[in-house]
């Protein structure tokens, strides 16, 4: 595989893990525009971990996952009164207080005689433990895209699940659920830690593979660019956002079709779908029709 | 010392000034379509490239007051203008439908219109003709810049208009309607796509001119300008409490305000930082908004399934 | 004077009208009766050109309403009190009233109609400047009439004006729909409260899933069983 393949299907791995985090939100019932922040943190914590601790890798990787998780689950928490658009918007603030934080944060030590960790703007270069580890880029984008199926496949396994359907069930009519028993706040909580936490891990993933991160590279463009994956994707299946990275980055970015005009094509052409689609490309009637197309003959066999 | 606090606080409000004009056009399109317009910013941004176009293009050709006023008139009307396409493609065709959906479409038509605009003037600074070769004036100790009572006095000029638009025109009494409940209006044959559309528009000029004030103390613009405008008048919107056109004039001045002294206090690196964070803490103490809205109840109701 | 024929509407899939024939004559008061879900509240959107139906007509003095947008038809002369009554909660009474003149031009008539209304309904008057979410639920719905007034209806539609209010208050509305009838307005109204409806009404038809399934005049209602237990049961249950 060329190295351009490689860095684009690891591209596509990793940016998926922010969507599925937006996604996650969406299907509970809130819009996040922050879901930047705790990528952003699960980078710079995993880094931190593995660069200036000396931590070995996979145990740098759950440590961007856990600051990830409490970042999310704090923010989820502080903001269990609100709903709908000042939900939304809180959560933009509270991405956007983290870049800027991460702006005037220094934490450096001498290793291997440079000064290294974060520096303010100028980021956190030399993340270097995987490669030092002999991951090479082929094999790195193998343990991503490993770790990005094991997520969905917890995720569909939970959609499926009662905790699932409850949880769907409160993003759709959060005033049914709670009459129906659900503990609609808590709910909310845990499932802002874990959306955090999936993004930390992609994080985490996205500073070793790349060595070098920094705070605006974590800003709203990429909040926001997560949740519409989700939207253009569809709201049915944990398969919507991976959709939406794929069309965006998959075909549009890489092909270099449009060249200079891709966001004027691409902007055009997600107005249009959603006037045509509102939930998306597989929403959730589709993805049960999908469904009854592939059980129905199994049926029968 | 007192000088400097009155100093301080004066360079707020006049940056606050613009902040609130940015902060009402928001407002105003939240009102009658209860939508969070994503491509707000972008469309200033447009607006403001039209102008910086102008300038790099006949620029030497017209007298220095004509080109600043012609940037202006341009400005505005390309900010008008961009509103029209993002109302036509984004909100119309999804009113009373989804709102994630209707969200998400203003973004992409964000990250269009900001392409287009670059692609208009592919460098990152671009000048924007401005008024001041005058010096700033001096009143004892205090420093009086043109531009700030520029601003000042256009912001109070456009509030005025506004309010009396609102308040005394038949337009107005439909906007605030469609405001207040989008059923009961209907039920009385107010013209929901109708108003909606002219009030986008009257919004978008709102922040056209927000967006010129802002551009002319800079006397320049970058690609950055969607999205700092955006955030500005977000934040002033927010602020003052969702939903309402004095609590965005209150929370743009109170954004400015806070901005300016922060900055005085704790250098510029602060500022931004002070303006997300005092608005995550108004979120989480008081959703409803600094100037109080007890129908913030009402309000969880109406959006909780955006 | 106003002739509804075969009409369906449909939210989605779902049909809710499916093929309602009425009619309602000048000077009258007509009265929808039905079980919840009836689909009465849907007639009366179709009717004002909030909602569009699939099929059907509806005529009113000879022109087709069918197409016509809202504030077309509160300008031929329908005017219409939402059921939950659906005041502007922020707005105060005078704005909601002025609300209701929205589509007239002739302001100084629409003072004087001010002032007429204000003359009916005092309590309005008292609070003419307090934000209509203030009031009282029967207050509201006065306010809710006196709207629609505004607008000098030849037709007045009603869905369900007594909702959730106290039987004083109930009565109060019955006599103001006495009396705008006795001043010239058909009424066409949708009511829960059978005894009341039946007592008023000139006219009444019965709504079952969609479909009118009896009309008549109040006289004969008693009689029949098919009534008693569609409606006035269910009725006296509450
Ligand atoms: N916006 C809507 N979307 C989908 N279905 C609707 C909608 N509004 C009403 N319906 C359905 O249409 C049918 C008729 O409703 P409608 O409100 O017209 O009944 P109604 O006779 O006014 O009832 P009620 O006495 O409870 O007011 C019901 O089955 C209802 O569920
Ligand atoms: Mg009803």
């Amino acid at each position: 595989m060329s190295d351009f393949a490689v860095g684009l299907i690891s591209n596509i791995g990793m940016i998926t893990f922010v969507a599925l985090s937006a996604y996650l939100l969406l299907v509970s019932g809130s819009i996040s525009f922050g879901q930047q922040a705790y990528f952003g943190l699960g980078a710079y914590a995993a880094g931190i971990a593995t660069t200036l601790w000396d931590w070995p890798l996979a145990l740098g990787l759950a440590f961007g996952a856990l600051t990830g998780a409490l970042g999310g689950g704090l923010v989820g928490a502080l903001t269990r009164r609100l709903h709908g658009l000042y939900f939304a918007i809180a959560t933009l603030a509270f991405a956007e207080m983290t870049r800027l934080a991460l702006d005037l944060w220094r934490y450096q030590r001498p290793i291997g005689g440079e000064l290294v960790g974060p520096d303010g703007p100028n980021g956190f270069a030399g993340i270097r433990r995987a490669f030092t580890d002999g991951w090479e880029p082929l094999s790195f984008m193998i343990l991503i895209w490993v770790l990005l199926a094991g997520t969905m496949l917890v995720l569909i396994l939970f959609e499926r699940s009662r905790s699932g359907a409850a949880l769907r069930g409160a993003g759709e009519d959060p005033v049914l659920a709670r009459a129906l028993g659900t503990d609609v706040a808590r709910l909310r909580v845990n499932t802002a830690a874990a959306a955090g936490a999936i993004a930390g891990l992609g994080g985490g993933l996205y500073a070793h593979l790349n060595t070098y991160i920094e705070p605006r590279l974590f800003d709203v463009m990429l909040g926001v660019h997560a949740l519409a994956y989700g939207i253009i994707g569809g709201l049915g299946t944990a398969f919507g956002p991976l959709i939406g990275v794929l069309i965006d980055i998959g075909i549009l970015e890489s092909s270099r079709l449009f060249q200079g005009w891709r966001m004027v094509v691409f902007g055009g052409l997600v107005a249009l779908l959603l006037i045509w689609r509102p939930r998306g490309l597989l929403d959730e009637a589709t993805v049960r029709r999908l469904r009854r197309l592939f059980t129905t003959p199994a049926r029968h066999a | 010392m007192i000088v400097d606090i009155v100093q301080t606080l004066l360079n707020g409000l006049a940056a606050g000034a613009a902040y609130a004009l940015l902060g009402v056009g928001f407002t105003m399109m939240f009102g009658v379509m209860r939508r969070l317009n994503l491509s707000y910013g972008a469309t200033l941004m447009f607006g403001g490239y039209l102008g910086a176009l102008l300038a790099s293009r006949a620029g030497g050709a017209l007298p220095d007051a004509a080109l600043v006023l012609l940037a202006a008139a341009v400005t505005v009307a390309g900010a008008t203008l961009a509103g029209l396409y993002v109302e036509r493609l984004c909100f119309a065709p999804l009113r009373g439908r989804s709102g994630v959906a209707a969200m998400v479409s203003s973004f992409a038509v964000w990250m269009q219109i900001e392409e287009f605009s670059t692609w208009l003037l592919p460098l990152h600074t671009n000048p924007y003709p401005a008024p001041f070769n005058v010096a700033s004036w001096q009143l004892g100790a205090l420093t009086l810049r043109p531009e700030h009572l520029l601003t000042l006095l256009v912001a109070v000029l456009v509030a005025i208009l506004l309010h009396r638009l609102l308040r005394a025109s038949r337009f107005g009494l439909a906007v605030r309607t469609l405001s207040d409940s989008p059923a009961a209006a209907q039920a009385v044959g107010i013209d929901a796509g109708r108003t909606t559309l002219l009030a986008f528009l009257a919004a978008s000029t709102v922040g056209g001119i927000g967006a010129w004030l802002v551009l002319v103390a800079d006397q320049q613009v970058t690609p950055m300008f969607g999205m700092w405008s955006m955030a500005k008048g977000l934040i002033a919107m927010m602020l003052g409490g969702l939903g309402s056109i004095p609590g965005a004039v209150a929370g743009g001045l109170l954004l400015g305000v806070l901005e300016a002294s922060g900055q005085a206090l704790f250098g510029p690196q602060i500022r931004e930082l002070i303006a997300w964070g005092a608005l995550f803490l108004v979120l989480v103490l008081r959703p409803g908004g600094l100037f109080g809205r007890a129908a913030f109840d009402l309000d969880i109701a109406a959006h909780q399934r955006l | 004077m106003l002739d509804v024929k075969d009409v369906v509407t449909a939210y989605g899939k779902i049909e809710a009208l499916k093929g309602v024939s009425l009619s309602v004559e000048p000077g009258s008061i007509t009265c929808l009766l039905g079980p919840n879900g009836a689909g009465k509240t849907t007639l009366m959107y179709t009717i004002a050109g909030i909602l569009r139906p699939r099929r059907g007509s509806v005529r009113f003095g000879g022109d087709e309403l069918v197409g016509q947008s809202a504030d077309r038809v509160v300008n031929r002369g329908i005017a219409l009190v939402p059921e939950n009554r659906l005041v502007f909660p922020q707005m105060s009474v005078t704005e909601n009233l002025a609300a209701g003149a929205y589509l007239r031009h002739d302001h100084g008539e629409i003072a004087s109609d001010l002032e007429k209304l204000f003359a009916r309904f005092p309590a309005l008057k008292e609070r003419r400047s307090q934000p209509a979410g203030t009031l009282s639920g029967g207050e509201q719905q006065m306010l809710a009439v006196a709207r629609a007034l505004m607008s000098r209806p030849k037709l007045l539609m009603m869905d369900e004006p007594s909702m959730g209010l106290a039987p004083l208050v109930v009565e109060e509305i019955f006599r103001i729909v006495g009396e705008l009838n006795r001043d010239g307005i058909t009424i066409f109204m949708v009511e829960q409260n059978a005894h009341m409806a039946l007592k008023v009404a000139h006219k009444f038809f019965l709504m079952e899933q969609g479909k009118v399934t009896f009309a008549g005049a109040p006289g004969e209602v008693a009689q029949d069983e098919v009534i008693r237990r569609a409606y006035l049961g269910s009725a006296k249950a509450t």
